[in-house]
């Protein structure tokens, strides 16, 4: 899967599950402050991207803060090549 | 009234003096009759579209905090009557036969609710819950004690269980973490039913604790501190609930996140738990209690690891930022 493919796959999810409701969203958009995800939605977005992604832990995730779609995204690439 | 203002107010008020602002058994009767509410006049269709598109995470999380709030309902209907018949006196005797029928309205609205809002029957709800496993044996123990040995002892014993330990800290705990939740989804008939039943818990506690105090200042603090310390031990058990399989998200940032709200529902239990104390005039029991209660939910945390042979989420959380 690609960078191009699970960044594409990514901003649907967001989007779809924005608690604001669903829409179109940047890569560059703030998850919690510019599309409402408080921390019980950032939970279950990732619960779903989990499934979606086939994600397992990753040891170097720690130093990584999620702001942004495009960091989502990057995250679950790294993940996905982590399993692979 | 905004009523989970109401719930706080009647153990966090700082300045309320521990005999001073609680009401009697005789207000919380005609406060009983000012605060009626029905179950059928709540639309519950206006929360089934929200139902059905709601993703396994919510829906999980709210099926597991009704289903222990209805078993808890279910138990407390059953156990109260020894409690109204051996009241030591008529004006909480009176007021225990409102009760009653605000534990008969409750079970009405959660298992209504659960059948017609999110389509799930009540049957073999009860069977893994954990208030089931853990709690309602003992509150079936110590309210059959009361009719059995007929004494105070044991009417103060199974008042402790049941209003200050299942309503005071539980039931109190999960209202308020629920209609939360419920508020943001949004399911707004689930937030009137919610705000409904904590109104009437937060009369029932308040009970609890008038009558804890008087019990207190009549000679009964050992029975009250006891069953005091031994019903958190019980409680703290089905907070954390080891029979209940909680999420441990892959993404870290999204399994911190997890832990800090679990975490928080802890801690709103265990500073009611602390805190009720000093309104029925056992202040010096607190740390005992604190520490009952937090040896109680470590050894929760354990059972769930052996349970599910995996660790729970607070603890997956705790030994990632040890090992960061
Ligand atoms: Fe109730
Ligand atoms: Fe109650």
């Amino acid at each position: 899967m690609s960078s191009e493919e699970i960044l594409t796959g990514v901003r649907r999810i967001i989007g779809e599950m924005c608690p604001l409701g669903a829409r179109d969203v940047a890569p560059a958009d703030r998850i919690m402050e510019d599309l409402g995800y408080d921390s019980m939605a950032v939970v279950e977005l990732a619960l779903v991207l989990e499934a979606e992604f086939a994600l397992e832990p990753i040891d170097e995730e720690q130093a990584i803060d999620l702001v942004t779609v495009e960091d989502v995204a990057e995250l679950v690439g790294r993940m996905v090549s982590a399993r692979a | 009234m905004t009523v989970l203002e109401e719930l706080p107010d009647i153990t966090e008020s700082p300045d309320a003096k521990p005999s001073g602002n609680l009401p009697t058994s005789k207000d919380l009767y005609y406060r009983w009759e000012r605060q009626q509410w029905s179950v059928a006049a709540l639309d519950l269709t206006k929360d089934q579209e929200t139902w059905g598109t709601l993703r396994a995470f919510y829906r999980t999380e709210l099926l597991n905090a009704l289903t222990e709030l209805e078993v808890g309902e279910v138990t407390v209907v059953e156990t109260l009557s020894s409690l109204v018949d051996k009241a030591p006196t008529d004006d909480d005797r009176i007021y225990l036969s409102t009760q009653l029928a605000d534990e008969g309205r409750h079970v009405r609205f959660f298992q209504t609710y659960l059948r017609e809002a999110a389509g799930i029957s009540g049957e073999g709800l009860a069977d893994s819950a954990d208030y089931t496993n853990h709690f309602a044996p003992e509150l079936r123990r110590v309210t059959g004690a009361v009719w059995a040995k007929g004494d105070r002892d044991s009417w103060y014993e199974a008042l402790v269980y049941y209003h200050l330990v299942t309503e005071g800290v539980l039931a109190a705990t999960a209202l308020r973490t629920t209609r939360q939740l419920a508020k943001r989804l949004p399911l707004p008939a689930l937030v009137e039913g919610l705000t409904n039943v904590t109104r009437d818990e937060s009369r029932h506690v308040a009970f609890g604790m008038i009558a804890a105090r008087d019990g207190v200042a009549a000679g009964y603090a050992e029975p009250v501190r006891r069953a005091y310390l031994h019903g958190l031990e019980l409680g703290a058990r089905v907070l954390v609930g080891p029979l209940r399989k909680q999420a441990v998200p892959a993404v870290k940032t999204a399994l911190v996140f997890r832990a800090a709200q679990l975490r928080g529902g802890f801690e709103i239990a265990r500073d009611r738990a602390v805190r009720q104390l000093a309104h029925i005039g056992l202040p010096d029991a607190v740390a005992d209690a604190a520490e009952v209660w937090d040896t109680a939910l470590e050894r929760a945390l354990d059972a769930y690891e052996e349970h599910w042979n995996t660790p729970h989420p607070v603890r997956a959380a705790g030994s990632l930022k040890e090992s960061a």
